[in-house]
């Protein structure tokens, strides 16, 4: 897709160079050279083949604060995502992170290789080869490899949901088959590889005759519910989060927690929040757990900032820098914890967190949930 | 105003209800319910001595619930006709089946009358206006501006009622905060006063001062006594309430007026989120209220962000200059992104300044949104009584060349029912669309006599 119709396909031309993106965005208050309203402005004004070489293309986290807040509405992380498949297609080389390791994964994956990576599924609980439910585990196995140096144990949160799950007597179907989601090939651009891994995906699902599939993290849940129907229509089966399955169980007294933890406050993901508009399952879900102990940030829901780094692209000092400020947030409500509900907020925080000197420990949603429950 | 509640041919219905609208143009059937006022208004003489005596106060929503009213009321002091109502939810006897009465002992007119119904008027008219105005939009709905959280983020019509001599404040930019602070000291001193005063009948009747009898009760000397244990608990009340009070009350006497203002363009107008138009009068209410405050108070100072300052009309442009020139007006191009707060309750205006293409934040004592211009509640109900159409933002339809027409023969309207628009154009139109009227009660000749609109 070419820039015009990009542009076309965002509305960008209804921009009224109000500054409210750029005066929202994270990163320009970092990086000042930054301005999602000078982008649009550019690709505006013919200039898009300039947008395209430039390295702030990768700068931008695609965390949804300036398409919330637009008054024209223009889909900011949208047009982004829109100029990355355009300059992938051009050849350009991308800004990712840990030297592109990540992605390398992700294409590998639609390579045919076979994966061992359930085999901890049998350990953590009961799990079935086929049936109703299907927990979607996501990149959780990988990143336990790649992130327990910076002290993030991200297997542990896959396990918990298959103990919830085993609690409200549902055995989940786990596939060693499962490819990545592909949200962040479809991030950086790389829509080819996004389309094979998701194909993959929708015959492993189907073959198991699942009616509905659970999603922890927040970013294969939104790739799921809002892109694979884009690509491939219908999907034929239910596609929840986690969270509402919780706040359902809590409701129906079919899953007990003790009120106990805290004092904690929530750090919103940007996929499950702004752009899946899940607010409230968190929030319900923490109540039950740390009624009274639970603070919210300065900056919470529609308000929250990114945790820095999004698509394993660009991670530099701006990035750290937003998740330094924070972590020194979420320090100032009092709270002991910082609970996420996304393991790759949890991985770029945890990786801040390293660094400074702040009592602060932080943890998982699902995690809290599996310690409290009677 | 005071004109019309005086001409012969106008007959004004205030505190009504059109409930039915029959017939057509030159001969409309319109029942109307005039509510109970609890007060009849022929012998009221509109002299307060009721709002005097009155045990009740409510929120004021006149002055936007910044400050009281009593249960019986005067909606605002230049109201027509000049006559009081009482609000019969939160009458203590109309509404709490308490005893009381007050009202109706002081009234010298014998005006009370608390067995008064609501009326049924049927009226012959030829034409109708609809006039009905238009509502503030709601702010607490955009998460980014914190209106529902942040105190010393107001509306522009709150800020209009602060810098109103008959406002709340008699004019003194008093912030929110210190309004809440002020009320929550007020009411822990009547506490404290209760307390105080306890003691002080105590340390009469035993002719010793709360000290000296606490050396001796802690002692254990201070004999039997039935008073004792309680004047002890008193004094334990005392010194803890004055513990409270005192912090508070240092909060209270450094406190300042507003001096370093905000303003915050398009809230709600031209915004896809809630309203695509623009509300045309914000723009030059924003200049006026900051010049005003310039008035009140020379030290203030004003920042007004927006996008464009749409300063369209005879003398306005000069009138924007004349701010930035003599009233300390500073105009800032970028709308605003977000406000937080700091600990001393300001807010903190964060933005892109595109002039300088720069993102900054800056603190304020008080920040004003210019909400936009939006339809009236009772639009839609209203839409449907009469069976006239709404346009796409939901104020009432009119043709661009018949402006004053609505979709229905015979009924007309006029300002902010209409669109957006100031108060010069809404005169202007007030008197298009009665003449619009006129012109049907005037060649329809079944149009009945006696009849107003």
């Amino acid at each position: 897709m070419n820039i015009e119709d990009a542009a076309q396909l965002t509305q960008t031309y209804y921009c009224l160079d109000c500054g409210v993106c750029t005066g929202s965005c994270p990163v320009s208050r970092v990086l000042p050279s930054f301005s999602p309203r000078l982008i649009v402005e550019k690709a505006l004004l013919g200039l898009g083949d300039e947008l395209l070489k430039d390295q702030e293309l990768w700068s931008c986290l695609t965390c949804s604060r300036c398409y919330e807040r637009c008054p024209s509405s223009i889909n900011f992380p949208e047009f982004m995502r829109l100029l990355r498949e355009e300059a992938s297609k051009r050849g350009t080389q991308p800004v990712y992170s840990h030297h592109g390791m990540l992605q390398t994964i992700m294409e590998l994956q639609t390579q045919g290789i076979n994966q061992k990576k359930t085999e901890w599924a049998r350990e953590a609980g009961q799990v079935a080869e086929s049936g109703d439910t299907f927990f979607f585990v996501g990149c959780m196995p990988y990143f336990q490899v790649i992130f327990r140096d910076i002290g993030v144990d991200s297997l542990s949160v896959s396990k918990n949901v298959i103990k919830i799950l085993n609690g409200a007597g549902i055995k989940p179907v786990v596939s060693d088959e499962e490819h990545c989601c592909g949200h962040d090939m479809l991030w950086n651009g790389q829509v080819e590889i996004f389309k094979k891994l998701a194909f993959h995906n929708l015959e492993v699902i189907r073959k198991s005759g699942a009616k509905r599939v659970v999603f922890n993290c927040p970013e294969g849940y939104y790739t799921f519910k809002k892109h694979y129907p884009e690509h491939f229509g219908e999907l034929g089966f239910e596609v929840v989060h986690v969270y509402d399955l919780v706040a359902q169980m809590l409701a129906d007294d079919v899953l007990k927690v003790e009120n106990g933890a805290g004092p904690l406050t929530f750090h919103d993901p940007c996929r499950l929040g702004r752009m899946a508009k899940i607010y409230d399952g968190p929030r319900e879900i923490l109540n039950k757990l740390a009624k009274d102990q639970f603070k919210e940030m300065e900056r919470n829901r529609e308000n929250a900032v990114c945790c820095g780094t999004s698509g394993w692209a660009n991670c530099g000092t701006g990035s750290k820098q937003i998740q330094m400020e924070r972590l020194a947030e979420a320090k100032a409500t009092g709270a002991q914890t910082l609970i996420t509900a996304c393991p790759k907020c949890q991985i770029h925080l945890n990786c801040a967190l390293n660094n400074m000197d702040i009592d602060l420990q932080i943890k998982d949603l699902t995690s809290v949930l599996a310690e409290a429950i009677k | 105003m005071l004109d019309a509640g005086r001409h012969p041919k106008i007959n004004l219905l205030s505190y009504c209800e059109v409930e039915e609208v029959s017939g057509e143009v030159g001969a409309f059937q319109v029942k109307v319910r005039k509510k109970a006022r609890y007060v009849n208004e022929d012998l009221c003489t509109g002299c307060g001595a009721c709002v005097e005596k009155c045990p009740t106060t409510v929120k004021d929503t006149y002055n936007e619930g910044l400050g009281e009213r009593t249960a019986i009321y005067k909606y605002f002091p230049q109201g027509i006709p000049s006559t009081h109502c009482i609000d019969a939810e939160n009458c203590r006897q109309l509404g709490q089946g308490k005893k009381c009465g007050i009202c109706a002992k002081v009234c010298q007119a014998n005006a009370i009358d608390f067995e008064q119904q609501d009326q049924m008027l049927d009226l012959e008219v030829g034409a109708v206006v609809l006039a009905t105005g238009y509502d503030v939009f709601d702010p607490s709905v955009i998460p980014e501006y914190a209106y529902d959280r942040i105190d010393n983020v107001v509306t522009a019509m709150e800020f209009e009622r602060l810098l109103s001599a008959s406002g709340p404040t008699h004019g003194h930019l008093d912030r929110p905060s210190e309004l809440a602070l002020r009320a929550e000291v007020a009411v822990l001193e009547k506490d404290l006063n209760k307390v105080s005063r306890q003691i002080d009948r105590l340390e009469e009747k035993h002719g010793k001062k709360t000290a000296e009898f606490l050396k001796e009760f802690e002692a254990g000397k201070a004999g039997e006594d039935e008073d004792f244990e309680r004047w002890a608990t008193l004094a334990e009340k005392q010194t803890a309430a004055e513990k409270v009070l005192a912090p508070l009350k240092k909060r209270e006497a450094a406190a300042q007026t507003a001096k370093n203002l905000a303003f915050i363009q398009c809230v709600g107008s031209r915004d896809f989120r809630f309203n695509r138009f623009c509300s045309s009068y914000c723009c030059m209410h924003s200049v006026k209220e900051a010049m005003i405050a310039h008035e009140h108070d020379n030290q203030t100072t004003s920042s007004i962000f927006c996008m464009d300052l749409r300063a369209v009309g005879r003398g306005f442009e000069e009138y924007k200059l004349r701010g930035g020139k003599s009233s300390n007006i500073k105009y800032v191009r970028g709308r605003v992104a977000e406000i937080t707060e700091d600990e001393a309750h300001n807010p903190i205006v964060w933005y892109e300044s595109t002039t300088s293409r720069q993102v900054d934040h800056e603190t304020f004592d008080l920040v004003i949104l210019a909400t936009a211009c939006v339809p009236s509640a009772g639009t839609p109900k209203l839409a449907d009584l009469m069976g006239v159409e709404l346009d796409q933002n939901g104020f009432f339809k009119t043709d661009p060349f018949a402006p004053l027409d609505t979709t229905r023969p015979g009924i007309f309207v006029c300002g902010c029912a209409q669109g957006p628009m100031d108060i010069p154009e809404s005169v202007a139109q007030a008197s298009s669309a009665a003449a619009r009227a006129a012109e049907v009660v005037a060649t329809v000749p079944k149009a009945a006599a006696g009849g107003g609109e």
